[in-house]
């Protein structure tokens, strides 16, 4: 203990300054010229900046667009989370067994993880309107569904969720599966000479002992719904009608398209502190089960 | 976890599988079949004879490699330092640092929209690398100072009493036993810097300066809405990514749940 401390005698601060200087610097700096815009009505380019106080946090709170685009955060948190990793835990579990062709659906898994949301969203554009190869499988079992779903104020954010379980399924799997190998086998043995089934055990002994895995994916979770942007503005830019506005595509409608800054900075302070929020609340979930 | 014996029990997994994963080709299929339609293999051609895919690949290279430097560089020397060397208060450098892990990039957008738009900066590659590299950078440094805890002291102890610097120490002794987590925060950033889209939307106007991310609006200006020659474009950007996944299966996975694990 002692030698370790010894070893460590030379002054490290020009090691990490170089990367200290430039992230604090650059991310910091941002955050307050943020601050600082959210009390401004402001079109960015005009001379003329006016001071308006705390006026853009309560026009936020008054905005029904706002409001919407928080609930979709948390409906699409809620049920990409439990479906994405519900998939993933199964397919974790069944390519631990004795399948034949593991890599190939591992990879077949895992390829929409990489591949970015740009490129795809002119895909699913297509996939799901009534020119998409939905509508032929349909319309070729005379089912008489008529796949407009994106159209529709009630059915496109589940689309967008759709898109986003297929992204990040791959990433769940992974997860598990790699916190899968580190389970006992002794463990699961001894389960099944208890007689409990495959799926109690699945359920009683793996499902628990992924616990840290599953914290980890909700962490990623909550921040990635609030970080959520591409797949809502390149496939449904917002609508119909705001049903699929989020924190990201409201800031950037805002900010960027409308000129606001003042107005979209304010925001963005707010969806900073939300982001803030939900890595602490996760992070004391991940202490509570420690204990 | 399923480890069946009868043949009808595998038989059954098997299918179960095999219907989990068609959901996930669907849309490459679509993609491809899209990409198809009216003239065909033209869309290839009419997509390729534009001349901009090579100068988007060429743009996103430049850029992935850009932000790769400054994440190497900077999360291998500040993790050996956090993990390793002595700083005065280090513990509240650290979590400076980590407060801005889970900051939205959106919420950059309209100071840095200002800001570089003071200093010239739209339609230069820089208006993208910095600001990707500064929101990689808090998660690689702690991937990088997680793995150097684990080096054991004494092995910079028995450089030092030969006489090493610090310098030749982690050149000679920590860089070449980082490699492992050095090669996950290498694929992560490049997936990440790769497939930005908002930066590259936001600051680089010019065509000759845009990156494949944008390839598809480009077409869809190009082609007024022809969707089968964008999703040819589409076809064209996925696969190399795809190509070099397959040569790094493992390299990727690794790369992509580093940080989640314990």
């Amino acid at each position: 203990m002692n030698q370790s401390s010894k070893s460590t005698v030379m002054n490290g601060l020009p090691w990490i300054l170089p990367a200290f200087v430039f992230v604090v610097g650059l991310i910091y700096y941002s955050i307050f010229y943020t601050f600082k815009l959210s009390t401004l009505d402001w079109n960015g380019l005009d001379p003329l900046q006016t001071s308006v106080g705390m006026s853009n946090y309560d026009k936020a709170l008054n905005d029904w667009i706002f409001w919407k685009a928080i609930r979709n955060t948390a409906v699409f948190f809620v049920i990409t989370f439990l479906i994405q990793n519900f998939l993933g835990f199964l397919f974790a579990a069944i390519l631990h067994s004795n399948v034949k062709l593991a890599t190939l659906h591992k990879c077949l898994i895992f390829i929409p993880t990489i591949l970015a949301p740009a490129t795809m969203a002119p895909v699913f554009r297509l996939l799901f309107s009534p020119q998409g190869m939905l509508q032929d499988v349909f319309d070729a079992l005379h089912l008489g569904i008529t796949v407009d779903w994106l159209a529709r104020p009630d059915s496109a954010l589940f689309v967008l969720m759709i898109v986003t379980i297929w992204q990040f399924t791959g990433m769940s799997f992974i997860l598990y599966y790699a916190a899968m190998s580190q389970i006992d086998r002794e463990m699961l043995e001894a389960s099944h000479l208890d007689g409990a089934g495959k799926f109690r055990t699945l359920l009683s002994i793996v499902l628990p002992n992924c616990k840290s895995t599953t914290i980890s994916l909700a962490m990623l979770g909550i921040i990635g719904s609030l970080k959520t942007f591409d797949v809502p503005y390149l496939i449904t830019t917002g609508g119909p009608n705001h049903a699929t506005e989020f924190l990201g595509t409201y800031i950037f409608r805002q900010g960027i398209r409308q000129s606001h800054l003042g107005y979209a900075a304010a925001i963005s302070v707010m969806l900073l502190v939300l982001a803030i929020c939900g890595a602490i609340l996760v992070n004391r979930m991940n202490k509570g089960g420690d204990k | 976890m399923f480890e069946t014996r009868s043949l009808k029990s595998k038989i059954v997994l098997q299918i179960v599988l095999l219907l989990l994963t068609i959901p996930y080709v669907i849309p490459l299929i679509q993609m491809f079949i899209g990409s198809l339609g009216g003239t065909g293999w033209h869309n290839y051609k009419a997509v390729w004879d534009t001349g901009v895919v090579p100068i988007y690949f060429r743009n996103s290279l430049l850029i992935s490699a850009g932000v790769i430097a400054l994440v190497y560089a900077f999360s291998m020397t500040a993790g050996f330092g956090f993990a390793k060397l002595r700083i005065f208060g280090k513990e509240v450098f650290f979590w400076l640092i980590l407060v801005a892990l889970t900051l939205p990039e959106v919420i950059l957008l309209s100071p840095l929209f200002v800001t570089f738009q003071k200093l010239h900066m739209f339609n230069t590659f820089w208006a993208v690398i910095l600001p990707t590299a500064a929101l990689q950078l808090p998660f690689t440094i702690l991937l990088a100072r997680n793995f150097n805890s684990g080096i054991p002291s004494q092995l910079m102890e028995a450089a030092r009493i030969d006489g090493a610097s610090v310098f030749s120490t982690f050149w000679y002794v920590i860089l070449p036993l980082t490699k492992p987590i050095a090669a996950s925060i290498i694929v992560l950033t490049l997936i990440n810097s790769w497939n930005t889209y908002l930066l590259p939307l936001l600051f680089l106007q010019s065509p000759d300066m845009q990156t494949v991310t944008l390839l598809p609006q480009y077409f869809q200006g190009e082609f007024t809405n022809d969707q089968t020659k964008i999703l040819a474009a589409a076809v064209l950007t996925a696969i190399p990514v795809i190509i070099v996944y397959l040569f790094m299966q493992k390299s990727f996975e690794k790369g992509m749940s580093a940080g989640a694990l314990k």
